[in-house]
Formats: structure tokens, sequence, C-alpha cells
């Protein structure tokens, strides 16, 4: 006897919409998977064409709150390459200080979700309050605790003066030790440990075959991150160091985000401590001449790649961008087939799926 | 440089058509290869090299012009970015998908955002669009309300701020 | 707060960037946010619930399996709508695959507007939602004005909330305008000047305005309280005249260099007064005919 099994598309324990149809034998164990996706289709890639290039520095923040910094990021480096501009170097560090901050609070946010689906209350809370440290950050110096604003084009709306720079690494300074605990936690507690080893299994074979990237590549043992292997900004000299883990299961897509966090938190503060003097941006508006471009950046769930067409007026002819999800979505069904019923939504958590993102 | 030389020689090797390829990169200096195809049957001959090196395909850009679409897949060979552009005339595309399954949802997206068939894909299922919009969005850029009424639900919403302030 | 019956809440995401969802599960477990105060108890079934938090601009796929969904939940029960999109689907409208607003669909009685709105603001909407709630189930009056309820939470000066402007820095220049992405200025003439309208009901808080102003009349202040009743959604606006001046020379209208944007001219010299005295084309022919005369 085979069990149909329905989850969404609104669903308490989805941020999202999606739809799942599954069947599931005798034991509960999932024997075919149908995703239906599509509920957070908001065509985006026709609004960007009908709006400036100004306006679309806010519209790309809005694709997704959890990676907001990633796509304005992006964009503008796109914008830039078809400018022929060179953004001044204080710029660069304070971009990566952005983008580091919000790839902490993006992963600290799933790795709260998986706590809240195992039932694990405690460590929930404490994902969640460490991670307000992050955003308390976040709304003093850029103003709002999801959307930093942080970007515009050849450079950056906002600076850091010294009590800035002393707030951001007097912040890290608590958050440092509480980071420990949670890496300590989410690697040996009992409870975590049960419910997320050997669970939702992405093997390297399957990894390379669907082009997964970010955590979830990483979590299979393979390294595509953008800021390796095409760096960008300031992480040819950061050289961020991955982390790379062979189970490819939960657990181990769950510990390459801690590394990415304690990775973020010693560039962040080698960037703060070494701030290059100069412009946050430069002076003159660019002129946007007719182009293409295709740039890529990592945000916390992997590689973002952002193409843009001009043609010499002020709104883009086209402007296309693949998220990591769009590819990870795929090896969702690799993980889920053969698993549990009642790991289903944990391991959708573990590809930190980004709907909005994907479905734009 | 070597890397990128190990990738052009055997994809000029690969190809049957005339096609340019330009090399450039980013502000920061990383590598990003442009290859026009003059025919879209080159396609699947590049797509196989790609996959031969162990590349995939970040995904595919379609826009309309005015003969047709043009399409651009974007593919990464270990951090370098290769851009295949191609254009078709009668809405069909031979899908790369066999080749790469990484390009599986890129194509199925160009087929119900622009209406062009990626011809040899093994799934047919919609991916985004709800059964109550057209296939085929993308080729117009208005939405329904404003097609259909002649008004913009912006319109509409900001007639009565209007409204509300005189009275 | 005496109760009648326990806050039931379940959420509805319609195609949000999930910034207002993840700021909703913040504010539910986050303690300092004072959601557990309320007694709020969050549902697995939307059939359980009597108040709904639905965040989004509602997506053409959205739009069926909402409707399904509310269906099911039995009155009385309070909508409160969180994140602009839900008031009037902010920086998304006109887009194809919106449906929205909000309010098409279903009865709202709260709304508040944020893009997302910080944690503070969602926990108050819910805790208007909640006293809205105790009223229906009593068959009391509606309240015709909200009155704060949590009424120690501060925001850092920097927060970007509710846009304000100062008119006498302003020149009608419509910049702000031109790059707000969510269309939530509008300039309009008028016999005597220019209408400067902010609604903030569609606003998503991004600065844009301010960041581009040549004159600096237009600003972000740290006033996050856009919770509002549904009645107030269109009235929620910031209106401002930026009159004409009459021009000495020919008596035409127009509208002056304000000094705010003088002082960026001319930093150091002295300023011409013609500036502010005649219309921009008196003052073309007057240096003209002082060069070439
Ligand atoms: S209001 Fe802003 S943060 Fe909330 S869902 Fe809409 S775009 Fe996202
Ligand atoms: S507020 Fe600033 S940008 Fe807007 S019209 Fe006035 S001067 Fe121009
Ligand atoms: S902050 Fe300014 S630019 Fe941004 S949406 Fe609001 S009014 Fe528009």
């Amino acid at each position: 006897m085979s069990e149909r099994v329905t989850i969404g598309p609104f669903h308490p324990e989805l941020e999202e919409s999606v739809y799942f149809k599954l069947s599931a034998n005798d034991d509960k164990v999932v024997t075919h998977v149908d995703l239906i996706n599509g509920f957070i289709h908001r065509g985006m890639e026709s609004l960007v064409t009908q709006k400036n290039f100004m306006q679309n520095l806010i519209l790309t923040e809005r694709v997704c709150s959890l990676c907001s910094n990633n796509h304005p990021f992006a964009y503008a480096l796109a914008v830039e390459k078809i400018a022929g501009v060179k953004v001044p170097r204080r710029a660069e560090a304070l971009r990566v200080v952005a983008d580091e901050v919000k790839r902490a609070a993006s992963n600290l946010f799933n790795l709260a979700m998986l706590a809240h689906l195992i039932h694990h209350h405690d460590l929930m809370k404490e994902t969640m309050e460490t991670r307000e440290l992050m955003q308390d950050l976040k709304e003093i110096i850029w103003g709002n605790r999801m959307d930093m604003s942080a970007n515009t084009l050849t450079g950056v709306k906002y600076d850091l003066d010294d009590e800035k720079i002393d707030l951001i690494l007097k912040t890290l300074e608590t958050f440092t030790p509480k980071l420990a605990s949670l890496t300590e936690q989410y690697e040996h507690d009992e409870k975590v440990v049960a419910r997320t080893v050997g669970i939702g299994v992405l093997p390297k074979a399957d990894a390379l075959r669907l082009g997964v990237t970010g955590p979830v590549a990483r979590g299979s043992g393979i390294n595509n991150d953008v800021r390796v292997k095409a760096p960008y900004a300031l992480y040819d000299e950061l050289k961020p160091k991955v982390t790379l883990r062979d189970a490819g299961d939960v657990h181990a897509r769950a510990m390459c985000r801690l590394g990415d966090i304690t990775e973020a938190v010693r560039m962040i503060k080698e960037v703060v401590k070494n701030l290059p003097e100069g412009e946050i941006a430069l002076a003159k508006r660019p002129h946007i001449p007719a182009g293409e471009a295709t740039v890529r950046v990592e945000a916390p769930r992997g590689e973002l790649i952002y193409y843009l067409k001009t043609d010499g007026t002020q709104k883009p002819v086209r402007m296309r961008w693949k998220v990591p999800t769009y590819t990870n979505w795929e090896a969702l069904k690799v993980m889920i087939l053969g698993s549990k019923v009642s790991d289903v939504t944990l391991i959708l958590n573990s590809i930190d799926p980004c709907i909005s993102c994907t479905e734009r | 440089m070597n890397k990128i030389h190990a990738m052009t020689e055997p994809l000029q090797a690969s190809l049957q058509y005339a096609y340019t390829l330009t090399e450039d990169s980013d502000n920061y200096g990383n590598p990003v290869l442009w290859l026009k195809l003059e025919d879209k049957r080159d396609l699947l001959n590049a797509a196989r090299v790609v996959a031969n090196l162990g590349g995939r395909c970040v995904t595919a850009t379609a826009y309309k012009t005015e003969e047709g679409h043009t399409l651009i897949y974007h593919l990464d060979i270990d951090g370098i970015l290769l851009n295949i552009e191609a254009y078709t005339t009668d809405h069909t595309i031979d899908a790369i998908t066999p080749l790469l399954p990484s390009a599986d949802w890129a194509e199925r997206e160009f087929r119900e955002m622009y209406g062009i068939e990626p011809v040899g894909h093994p799934n047919n299922e919609r991916l985004f669009l709800d059964e109550s919009l057209m296939k085929g969005v993308l080729n117009r850029y208005i939405p329904l309300s404003k097609m259909m009424l002649g008004v913009s639900e912006s319109d509409i919403l900001w007639e009565r701020v209007e409204k509300e302030k005189r009275a | 707060m005496e109760q009648t019956v326990k806050p039931r809440l379940f959420r509805i995401n319609t195609g949000s960037c999930n910034g207002c969802d993840v700021e909703f599960v913040a504010t539910a477990f986050v303690p300092k946010f004072h959601l557990d105060q309320l007694g709020v108890e969050l549902v697995d079934r939307i059939e359980d619930a009597n108040i709904l938090v639905i965040t989004g601009p509602m997506t053409a796929r959205s739009q069926a399996f909402f409707e399904e969904a509310v269906s099911k939940v039995k009155p009385p029960y309070v909508v409160v709508g969180v994140g602009t999109c839900s008031v009037t689907t902010g920086i998304f409208r006109d887009s194809y695959a919106i449906y929205g607003p909000l309010d098409k669909y279903i009865d709202v009685d709260v709304n508040v507007a944020g893009c997302p709105p910080r944690p503070q603001a969602i926990a108050e909407a819910i805790a208007q939602g909640v006293k809205i709630l105790q009223s229906k189930l009593l068959d009391q009056p509606m309240p015709t004005k909200l009155e704060t309820i949590f009424t120690d939470f501060e925001a850092p000066e920097s927060y970007r909330g509710r846009i304000s402007l100062d008119a006498q820095k302003c020149t009608a220049c419509r910049t702000c305008e031109t790059v707000c992405p969510s269309g939530a200025i509008k300039i309009t003439k008028t016999l005597e000047g220019y209408e400067h309208t902010i609604w903030h009901n569609t606003c998503c808080f991004c600065g844009n305005c301010s960041y581009y102003c040549p004159t600096g009349a237009i600003f972000t202040t740290n006033d996050f309280h856009t919770i509002q009743r549904q009645e107030e959604k269109y009235t929620d606006t910031h209106v401002a005249l930026i009159p004409f001046h009459e021009c000495e020379d020919c008596g035409k209208n127009f509208i002056p260099a304000t000094e705010a944007l003088i002082h960026r001219s001319y930093p150091k010299e002295e300023v011409p007064e013609m500036l502010t005295k005649s219309c921009p084309e008196c003052r073309k022919r007057t240096t003209f005919e002082r060069c070439y005369r």
C-alpha cells in the first residue's frame, strides 16, 4: 500500500510556500517526490526592465531578503563592468563587510530552523539570540535588519567611522564565544546528531551531475565557492577558507554553514581593522552604455550569477539572474527519495532553500 | 593561460559552423569567454565538450529579438565562465540537458517564459508559471490588467490616495 | 490584557521575498519582542486559527490556494497584513504575476507597512490584532484609533522608518520620484505650486529618495510605528506644497532654487540674488544681455 502525502503550500514549518506531493510506503519511506513551484514567482525579470538603474538597486534587494545584499552587489558589479568603472578600494572593503555580516545572519537563521524542526527548542532559541547580535548590528549601521541598502552603483551608500568600527569589533567579541558554543552543539549534540547524520544524503557524483553550489556542494565534498574560484572585491587577498565535508548529509551541510560564519567573523575583523582610506563611491554617476556582462558572487547559499544587457537607455534591456537554490532544488529529489516522510521538511531546510530567489 | 587554452582548443575543434570566440574578464581579472554561434546546430557540439571537461550549466538567458530569440547559456568549467550565444527563429533549440543535467531548469524556464522548445528535454512540466498565466509571458512586457483595462494597479491605488486627500 | 479566548495564529505567505516571514519567526521566538506576553499560540492547521498573519503581494499561483485555505477559517477572526507587499503590493506592483494587494481577497483588520517591518512593529500589529479579536468576540465596537500597546520599544537613530520632507528645501526636481522603486512618491502640479506626496503604505523604506535627493529635503526618520487600521490605508500620507514664486521680471510662476541647493552649487562664493527672484528664462536672458551688450 502506498500512501500519498501532501505538504504545503501554506505550512507553518515552511518559511515560504512550496507544495510537495509525496508517495510513501508502509514504512513511511518516500518512494516518489513531486515538487510544485511557482508560489513566489513575481515576474521580477520583467519588472526590472520596467525600472531604471537606480530603482533596480532596491528591487534586486527584494528578490530575497536572506541574501538581499548579494543581489544588488552582483547587479552593481554587472553595471560597473558595462560602464567600465573601477570601484574605490574602500568601497570594495565595505562591500565585503556588509556581505559577510549578512552571510553570518543568514546561515544562523537556517541553523535555527534546523533546531526548530528537530524540536530542539533551547538550541533554536540560542541560535536565534546569537543571530540577534548581527540583526542589531545591521539595524544600527545600515538601518534595517534585513535589507541593508548597502550598495550603490560604483560603491556603497554607507561608511564606517571609528565608533562604528568599534561597535562591530565589540559585537564580534560577544559573538565569537557564542558561535563556538553553537558549533560544538551542532557538531556533537545527541539530538542533532541523531536527527541529521546520515539523513538526506547527496552523493558527490550526484552533486557534480546536478551542478549544485554553496554549502550543499561543500557538504558533498565539492568546492566551487566563487570567492575562491573567481574572487571579486577583496576576496583574492582575504582568501576565505571554506569548510568541506564528505558525508553529504543534513549534518554536513549545517557544519559547512557554521564554518562559513567563523570565516565571516575573521574576514570582517580583518577588513574593518585595515579599512583602506578613500571614497566610498565614485563622485560621478556612471554613464551606462550599450553592452552586456555576466558576473558572479557567492551568496550564503552558493553561486549567484547576474546577466545584464543594456542599450544605453536608463533601463536594462534584459536582466537575468540565477540563484543557488535553482540548481540545488533538483538535488532535493535525490536527498528525499528513500527518506522518512517525517524528515522531508528537515531535508528541505538543509539546502537552505530560498524559494523567492529561485522563482523571482 | 593554459587553463583557458585547454578549454578553447577542443571547443573550437568541435564546431562545424562559423562562430566568434572572445576572451574577456570581469573587473577583477577572472576570465569570461563569449562564444557566439552562427548556427544553433553547433550548440550540442559545444555542450558535449563542456560536459567532457567536467563543466556545468549555471543557467541560460533568453531574450526576444526582431527575428526570433537569442539564447545565452552560461557555463562554468572550474571557475571559468563560458557564455555560449545562439539564436533561433523557429522557437526551437536542441536541449543540452541530456548532456548537462544541470541545464534542466534553465531550459524549462525559457520554454515557459518565451515559448522556446528545448527539443529532446526529458521533462515537460511547468516550472513556475501558474496555469492562469499564458506561456511566453516574457515576450510581452506589460501586465495583464494594464493590457485589459488600460490602467495599472498603481493608477488604481493612487487614485484612491488622491481621492482621500481631497476628502 | 484580559482575554476571553486564546489567540491562535496562523501565518500565510502569499509570495513574499521571505523578509517578512523571517522577521515573523524572529518576532515569535526571540523573547525581547514580547510576543509571549500576548499568550498567542502558533497553530499547525489554519482551521484552528483566529488570527491570520499574511505576508506577500499575492502571486498568481498563490491566489487560488489562498482563497481555498482561508475559506476554512471560522469567524470571528482577525487579519493582520504584514509588510508593504501585503498592504499595497509595494515594490512588486504592476508585474504580470502579482494579483494583490491582499484586501482584494479578504477583509483586513490591521496593516503594518515596512520592508520588512521590524519585529517590534510586527509584535505591535499582532497585539492590536489580538485586541480587535476580543472586540469582535464580545461584539464591541471596533477601535477607531490604535493606541500603542508596547510602549517600551525604541529604535536606533539610524533606523530607516517613515520618510519625511522638509518642504523649505525641496525644489520639486522629481529626483526622488524617479529613483523611488515602489512608486511611493508623486509630485503633481497644482495652481499654487507642486504638491509632493509620500504614501507610506507603499514605501519600502529603502532610503533611495534621501540618498539621491540633491538638496537633502527628503529624509528618513526612525519612526517605525506604521501599524494601522485598514481604514487608514489610503490616508497615511505626507503631503507638502512647494509653492511657486512669481518672477520679478516677467511675472511667470517658477520654483526657485532652495538655499540647500544653492549652498551646494556655491559653497564659498556669494550667492547671486537673481537665483531666488527671477525665473530660469529671465535669468538666462539677463546673463546673456550682460555678457553681450
Ligand atoms: S514587504 Fe518587503 S520584506 Fe516584506 S515580503 Fe515584501 S518585499 Fe519582502
Ligand atoms: S525631495 Fe529632493 S529629490 Fe524630491 S523633489 Fe524635492 S528636492 Fe527633488
Ligand atoms: S524610502 Fe523613499 S525611495 Fe524608498 S520606497 Fe520609500 S519613498 Fe520610495
